[in-house]
């Protein structure tokens, strides 16, 4: 068996714009879904029942079901149904950031039910507004403590765009499928592939990793 | 009924700042208040004593809002303190400061900043000002050196202190101080009580939940006694300490090693920390 690494060497190039596609879907998608997991968790902590209901049957939806479900169904059913038309890109943001808002509204509910009430009644006895201590007391705390699920959840993200790959967005994933399908070199482009993955993930894992000692709930 | 024949209550020339009409407060199966009735005056240092679950803390939470009412109402200077409007509520809690058991200091702020930010966010006052009141009270509880410390690097009795300032920063017509000393460890007992000691030199308007005899008899300028919910006995210390009507209240008192003797009259408070008999039996009933 040979191996023509070269293969490799003279599609450089176009790995590297497709590892620049999945860093940027990965951006995006986390500054879309931080603001968006943050209203879907207010939401479901209001004390208005319809609203609560709603950002809760939004949330389960998108954690129950597989994302590769949700790609495909906002790239085929929103435009055979609602006739809305998305670009590729544009697909995969909304599903991608629709996924993963629902796992931060999660953790942000999770993160603002952990500080104690002893908080709200101290943010209170000085008269701040129920609006001032989540601002300045209950948010800032609650975002400490779930630092290191949130980095979690970037480090699945930052796999999972790999799904994005099905609607043709030309992400590592697609590239590489790509090229592979060209040259034929399979062992090739899927080592590359899993070396530039790894080469990417490890020192995002270990800043995981960082963050959770780092702040680690200490009380 | 809250005044006894001999003694004149301190403040009580004028309208009280705290009146309780009537508080019922219940809790699923527990009836934590029933028709409690309470004034507070101006300037009046008021400690409220009895068992532990006796409802002395549930009553400062009705003072500020902080717990609905099943019955009665609570007056402060003059006016209803309504539970359900919120902003009526914050406009009582601005004026009425509150410390906490365990300090609920805000963790992620330094201690400088746990003063200020009432200041800065809810009386809109210039940063600048905030913080030079802010460092005029940590110098008053002794903590100047300690402004840019995080709650995770003070002692309980710090901690306190700093609720204290915190609370002071508000410039409240009157302070209401839930158990403060409980949860410390008994070296630092001393030093907050002789900051809350100063306060009420100073004519600060306090209402005390104390487990501190010592203190309630010798800064309290009247003393309630509570037992099941029920104010069963009131009246200035000496009396409360020495002469108790009610035998509940010597039982009480009794089960605190107080046997009616006052200890030494001239120590101070912050000697106060050092007579342990009282703090150390009551101690061991709280842990």
């Amino acid at each position: 068996m040979t191996f023509q690494w070269n293969v490799i060497w003279e599609n450089l190039p176009r790995f590297l714009d497709g590892a620049l596609m999945t860093i940027w879907l990965s951006v995006v998608t986390m500054i879309i879904a931080i603001p968006g997991g943050l209203v879907l968790a207010f939401m479901r902590l209001s004390r208005f029942k319809a609203i609560s209901l709603l950002a809760a049957s939004f949330v389960e939806f998108f954690r129950a079901t597989p994302l590769i479900l949700q790609i495909y169904w906002v790239y085929y059913v929103l435009p055979a149904y609602f006739d809305v038309r998305l670009s590729q890109i544009t697909t995969a943001i909304v599903g991608l950031s629709c996924n993963i808002s629902a796992f931060n509204s999660e953790t942000f509910r999770s993160g603002i039910v952990s500080i104690r009430k002893g908080q709200w009644n101290a943010g209170r006895a000085i008269g701040m507004s129920d609006y001032q201590i989540m601002l300045h007391i209950v948010l800032p705390q609650a975002v400490l403590r779930i630092l290191p699920a949130l980095a979690t959840t970037w480090v699945s993200l930052f796999k999972d765009t790999s799904l994005v790959s099905i609607i043709s967005v030309a992400d590592l994933s697609y590239v590489s499928l790509k090229i592979r399908s060209e040259t034929y070199r399979i062992l090739e482009v899927l080592t590359a592939m899993a070396v530039i993955y790894w080469l990417m993930g490890y020192p995002q894992a270990k800043i995981v990793d960082w963050l959770h000692r780092r702040y680690k709930v200490a009380e | 009924m809250n005044n006894s024949k001999s003694t004149q209550r301190v403040g009580s020339e004028h309208k009280p700042i705290l009146s309780f009409e009537n508080v019922s407060k219940r809790y699923d199966t527990l009836q934590a208040l029933s028709n409690v009735s309470l004034n507070v005056n101006r300037g009046e240092v008021v400690c409220l004593i009895g068992p532990s679950g006796s409802g002395k803390s549930t009553l400062l939470r009705c003072a500020n809002a902080l717990e609905t009412l099943d019955g009665g109402k609570v007056l402060f200077d003059g006016a209803v303190v309504d539970v359900r409007n919120p902003s009526s509520a914050r406009g009582v809690r601005q004026r009425m400061g509150m410390v906490f058991q365990n300090f609920e200091l805000f963790p992620h702020l330094t201690a400088e900043r746990n003063i200020t930010i009432g200041l800065t966010t809810v009386l809109k006052l210039d940063a600048a000002i905030a913080k030079e009141r802010a460092h005029r009270l940590l110098a008053k509880v002794g903590l100047s050196d300690k402004a840019r410390s995080y709650a995770s690097a003070l002692s309980g009795g710090q901690q306190q202190r700093v609720a204290i300032a915190r609370a002071l920063a508000m410039e409240p017509a009157l302070i209401l101080f839930d158990e403060p000393t409980s949860a410390l460890d008994p070296e630092t007992i001393g030093e907050v009580l002789s900051v809350m000691k100063a306060l009420a030199d100073e004519g600060m308007t306090m209402v005390v939940v104390t487990h501190e005899m010592d203190f309630a008899r010798r800064v309290g300028d009247w003393v309630v006694v509570f037992d099941k919910g029920k104010i069963i006995e009131q009246g200035p210390p000496h009396r409360i300490f020495e002469e108790a009507a009610v035998e509940r209240t010597r039982d009480f008192l009794g089960n605190l090693g107080w046997h009616g003797e006052s200890a030494d009259d001239k120590i101070s408070p912050t000697q106060a920390k050092k007579s342990k008999p009282i703090r150390g039996k009551n101690a061991k009933r709280k842990n």
